[in-house]
């Protein structure tokens, strides 16, 4: 009888494995990102070395990556909100740009509130303005039935343009020499940050909505149908569920957080709304969604760790002398490695009896 | 599980985190940030030329340069990052950067910021620039005289006032040739896409041009150029090998000169703040070698002129200059403050085109 | 105005590495894996186009690098996808990351380099057409390549058997296993087919838009091809169109500037995706008998036996 290998879908992964096996996966993609690297002349293990101390070995670099979490965590649970309901929400770096764009009108408007009145009512008008963003895309998959992953891109593009207009335009400081910046947002209305760092309020507040979410997702109605939704719609059709107006209602909360994403990194970070506010953390919101495999708790520990693969190499380019080509294909490499461990985790190799 | 799985990482982290960083001490750390890649063959790119001339002039000194770093949070962790690590000296190269500098200058008092192209300044934080268009109206001298049909082509990337003004010296030097030459320019909007730029350079040859200038990052502009057998003015860097026939030269940076100067200062501890927008006479900014098709009697001309601004007896902005519409910003006589040229939002006389609003 | 034809050909020659990479895309997609890596790979294809047709002075075996690079970093994303089931936006992404940071390794030495690259070559006789000769024929090869490349995949995928396999394999791949068609074996070949094709669009920016190579030159237009596939309604016809519609747009936002016509600029940039998304929903909501949808398995992993 001639055996061979085949491939068994595992039935129940344990959490234990899971993790295991992300672990394992780092550590593969460090291994073959040693390969470049070493080809580049530099040093591995030192390069990784610095890699972690640049992200977490210092109080300050540990700030910093909690500051480059921040809005990946709150855009990553945007994200991971749509994306559980089926929805492929790819337009969480317009909605971000919205957001900022919300919060900012506010604070330009309003100048003269104080702290208390004006941030909340800037966190509100930039989740609003996000909300819609993402609403919109939402009503035309559910009314004309238009594909929600190029509605949403095209939005992005929108978005993004849109700011540009408004920075370049009517919104610009008449001080800054006719370069595309806001005047500087008052201290009013600039998030509470921790003394001595850059870590702000938007950090908490991701701690909270995560926390919200994860009751949202397993413990509300509203909840169970989104998990329904993103599972089997035709199942959830056949329950008697309203997908186009559940759809719409996630979708606005998805665009609402990613918008909260751009408040935070004008309010709390910046201090002016910008040309090239985000350096992308829309798009990126989408690995950590998915590398969390849509779970809030989970987000957050991923967009810590995504934040200091990041901050990390920066500190690869200032102590290892790496151009930032090889930062991106070490980023892409350990992605790969990640992506190709998960396999081990839903499957399993097996001896079979050939047919 | 997950608690277990943290605290595993966080072990791991501490672990790998404990060690000293490695430099010599003796060394002098000198830190650049790029606001583009190196490979952009334009503005990062000559700065980085500029940071190899510092190397190569002194190599007891260590270089460090990190690119692509974007203008807003990720500059002031970059820079932080750069003081922290030993370096005495940064270079900001960007204007974006420039309340970011400020910001970690002060956390810093010891490190010596030098901010490109910005106007805030602290006793640890200067500024420094060139006047580039006094080379981009050299430039303008040669195509007023080279072009044939009138209209000259330029190729702007983004609408801001350093763009412009260099835009501006270009045409002054055009029409201080030959005042009935037209200037028609595009904008687009984007510091570096080749292909964009070459298509901005088509449009430009399809309405009749026969000179591309350009302002933007590559030399695609001026290859497209060549190609349809137009002449081409480069810019950043020499853009002669993209054109070999019909390149008549490009405006050029040569920021080496001045990262030696500056970190001379330094280590004289004779270094003050200051803001130093470096005139052509300094070598900071020039001409590439003309192009083969630019006759001696241009070359003079050229030469005359560069001389005149070395001196001191003219400069581009002297009045009278009126802009588009007409009207007459800068009068006869008046010789404009450096504030008016960094602010400068308007178009002169003789161009075609408009500013995005 | 003389400003239609030339528009017309500025929209062809902007258009076309869109079109290159969407038609790769559409292929892979049809087969139902969605490689969201198209500018890693198309960065990649310029890169090693410029390369080897730097080094070699020949354009055509530039193009044949551009072809292999593309297929190769596409075959990282479906051993990933195809083989080990993972997920395929992320191993996209991550493929277009990757790219990004090869592509910027390897082509530090060629910054500022010139290379040889296509001319424009006019087709005999049908240049000589008024109007639509000008237009149409006078262009770089790459751009006929383009041309023959519509019709022939239209072909291919509505009235081949391969194309039937390949459209089984998207829609129900379970069904298609069943009836013997290797799953495995379409999908790897589509996707590497796919980077083939994005990677000759690379090629297309250094060696015949411009011939160079600066960092990340491709200025997002990968994006834009995978937009172009859903755009089209994963018809290489319709594909066609939109891609020379959006390159028609920039042409003319640049045109206009160069005769001074005031143009509220970031409005006008917009309008290439606001039309995108126009365009969708009228062919969404007309009772068109095109199939609109995505290919069923689109984005999802296949096994058999599960």
């Amino acid at each position: 009888m001639i055996r061979r290998l085949a491939l068994e879908k595992r039935p129940d992964p344990s959490p234990r494995l899971l993790y295991l096996l992300s672990a394992l996966a780092i550590g593969i993609g460090l291994l073959l990102g040693a390969i470049p690297l070493w080809w580049m002349g530099t040093p591995p293990w030192e390069a990784y070395h610095e890699m972690v101390r640049g992200a977490f070995g210092s109080v300050y670099s540990l700030s910093e990556t909690l500051v480059k979490a921040t809005p990946l965590l709150l855009a990553g649970l945007g994200v991971g909100v749509a994306f559980r309901a089926a929805f492929w929400n790819i337009g969480a770096e317009g909605q971000l740009y919205m957001g900022a764009m919300g919060g900012t009108w506010v604070a330009l408007t309003y100048p003269g509130l104080p702290a208390p009145l004006l941030q909340p009512l800037m966190i509100a008008a930039g989740c609003l303005a996000g909300a819609f963003w993402g609403l919109m895309p939402a009503v035309l998959r559910a009314r004309w039935r238009v594909n929600e992953i190029i509605t949403t891109l095209m939005c992005n593009y929108i978005a993004i343009l849109w700011v540009d207009f408004l920075v370049y335009g009517p919104w610009k400081d008449p001080r800054a020499f006719g370069f595309p910046f806001t005047p500087p947002l008052p201290q009013t209305a600039r998030l509470p940050s921790l003394p001595g760092s850059r870590v702000h309020l938007g950090l908490l507040l991701g701690l909270l909505v995560a926390a919200g979410l994860a009751v949202l997702l397993k413990r509300t109605r509203l909840g169970y149908e989104i998990r329904i939704i993103g599972l089997s719609p035709g199942a959830a059709r056949y329950a008697g569920m309203n997908l186009g107006r559940t759809t719409s209602l996630v979708m606005a909360l998805s665009g609402g957080l990613a918008a909260l994403a751009g408040v935070c990194e004008v309010a709390g970070i910046q201090g002016q709304l910008r040309h090239g506010l985000s350096p992308g953390y829309g798009y990126t919101a989408i690995i950590v969604a998915w590398l969390a495999r849509l779970d809030p708790w989970a987000t957050i520990v991923v967009s810590v760790l995504l934040g200091g693969l990041l901050v990390g190499s920066d500190m690869l380019q200032i102590a290892m002398n790496l151009p930032v080509a090889g930062a991106y294909m070490l980023q892409g490499l350990i992605l790969f490695s990640i992506l190709g461990v998960e396999f081990l985790a839903g499957y399993r190799l097996v001896w079979r009896d050939a047919r | 599980m997950l608690a277990r799985w943290l605290i595993a990482v966080v072990i791991a982290m501490l672990a790998s985190a404990c060690g000293a960083a490695g430099g010599t001490p003796e060394a002098l750390k000198v830190g650049f940030i790029y606001v583009g890649p190196v490979g952009d063959y334009g503005w990062s790119y000559a700065h980085d030329q500029g940071r190899k001339y510092l190397e190569t002039t002194f190599p007891d000194v260590k270089t460090t340069y990190v690119e692509s770093v974007p203008e807003g949070a990720d500059a002031e962790r970059v820079l932080t990052q750069l003081a922290r690590s030993g370096h005495k000296v940064i270079f900001a190269t960007s204007y974006g950067y420039m309340d970011t500098v400020l910001k970690v200058a002060e956390r810093f008092p010891d490190v010596v910021f030098l901010h490109c192209s910005g106007h805030k300044r602290r006793a640890n934080m200067g500024t420094y620039f060139g006047r580039m268009y006094q080379a981009s109206y050299l430039s303008g001298l040669i195509a007023g005289t080279m072009t044939q049909k009138k209209r000259i082509g330029y190729v702007a990337p983004i609408p801001i006032p350093e763009v412009i003004r260099i835009t501006n010296a270009f045409v002054l030097g055009v029409r201080a040739v030959d005042p009935e030459v037209n200037v028609h320019t595009v904008w687009t909007n984007a510091w570096y896409d080749p292909a964009t730029e070459s298509e901005a350079a088509n449009s430009l040859l399809d309405v009749g041009v026969d000179v591309i200038a350009t302002q933007s990052d590559s030399p695609a502009p001026v290859q497209t150029a060549e190609r349809r057998g137009a002449y081409g003015v480069g810019f950043n860097t020499d853009a002669s090998k993209f054109a070999p026939t019909k390149h008549l030269t490009s405006a050029i940076w040569n920021w080496g000169p001045y990262y030696v100067e500056a970190v001379k200062q330094v280590r004289a501890r004779t270094w003050k703040s200051t803001d130093e927008w470096w005139p052509i006479g300094t070598g900071i900014v020039g001409l590439s070698p003309l192009g083969p098709v630019v006759p001696d009697t241009l070359k003079t001309l050229v030469e005359q002129r560069t001389q005149d601004l070395i001196a001191g007896r003219f400069d581009v902005f002297w009045g009278p200059i009126k802009d588009q519409s007409g009207n007459l910003r800068i009068a006869a006589g008046e010789k404009p403050a450096d504030e008016v040229l960094l602010g400068m939002n308007w178009f002169v006389e003789g161009v075609t085109g408009t500013l995005p609003k | 105005m003389a400003l239609v034809p030339v528009l017309l050909e500025a929209a062809v020659r902007a258009g076309t590495p869109i079109l290159l990479a969407a038609l790769g895309e559409l292929l892979a997609e049809r087969a139902g894996v969605l490689n969201l890596g198209v500018e890693g790979m198309m960065l990649v294809g310029a890169l090693a186009g410029f390369i080897v047709s730097q080094q070699s002075g020949g354009p055509w075996i530039g193009v044949l690098a551009a072809a292999i690079a593309g297929l190769m970093l596409s075959g990282v994303h479906a051993f990933l996808s195809v083989s080990l089931r993972a997920n395929q936006v992320g191993s996209g992404l991550a493929l277009a990351i990757f790219g990004m940071g090869l592509s910027g390794l390897f082509g530090k030495p060629f910054v500022g380099v010139p290379a040889e690259g296509f001319a424009p070559i006019a087709v005999p006789w049908l240049a000589e057409v008024p109007l639509l000769g000008r237009m149409f024929f006078q262009h770089d090869p790459l751009v006929y390549v383009a041309y023959l490349l519509v019709p022939s995949l239209w072909v291919l995928v509505y009235r081949t058997r391969l194309g039937l396999k390949v459209r089984a394999v998207g829609e129900h791949p379970r069904s298609a296993d069943a009836l013997g068609i290797s799953v495995v074996v379409v999908r790897y070949s589509c996707v590497l087919a796919g980077g083939l094709m994005a990677g000759i669009g690379g090629a297309y920016l250094s060696l015949a838009y411009t011939q160079l190579w600066v960092d990340n030159m491709t200025a997002g237009r990968g994006w834009i091809a995978l937009a172009m596939v859903i755009f089209g309604g994963w018809d290489p016809v319709r594909t066609a169109l939109g891609a020379y519609l959006f390159g028609g747009v920039q042409a003319l936002q640049l045109r206009l500037q160069a005769v001074g016509v005031t143009v509220p600029t970031y409005l006008l940039m917009m309008t290439p995706y606001a039309f995108t998304i126009l365009a969708l929903i009228a062919a969404s909501a007309s009772r068109a008998r095109w199939r609109l949808g995505p290919p069923t398995a689109l984005g999802t992993a296949y096994t058999r036996g599960e």
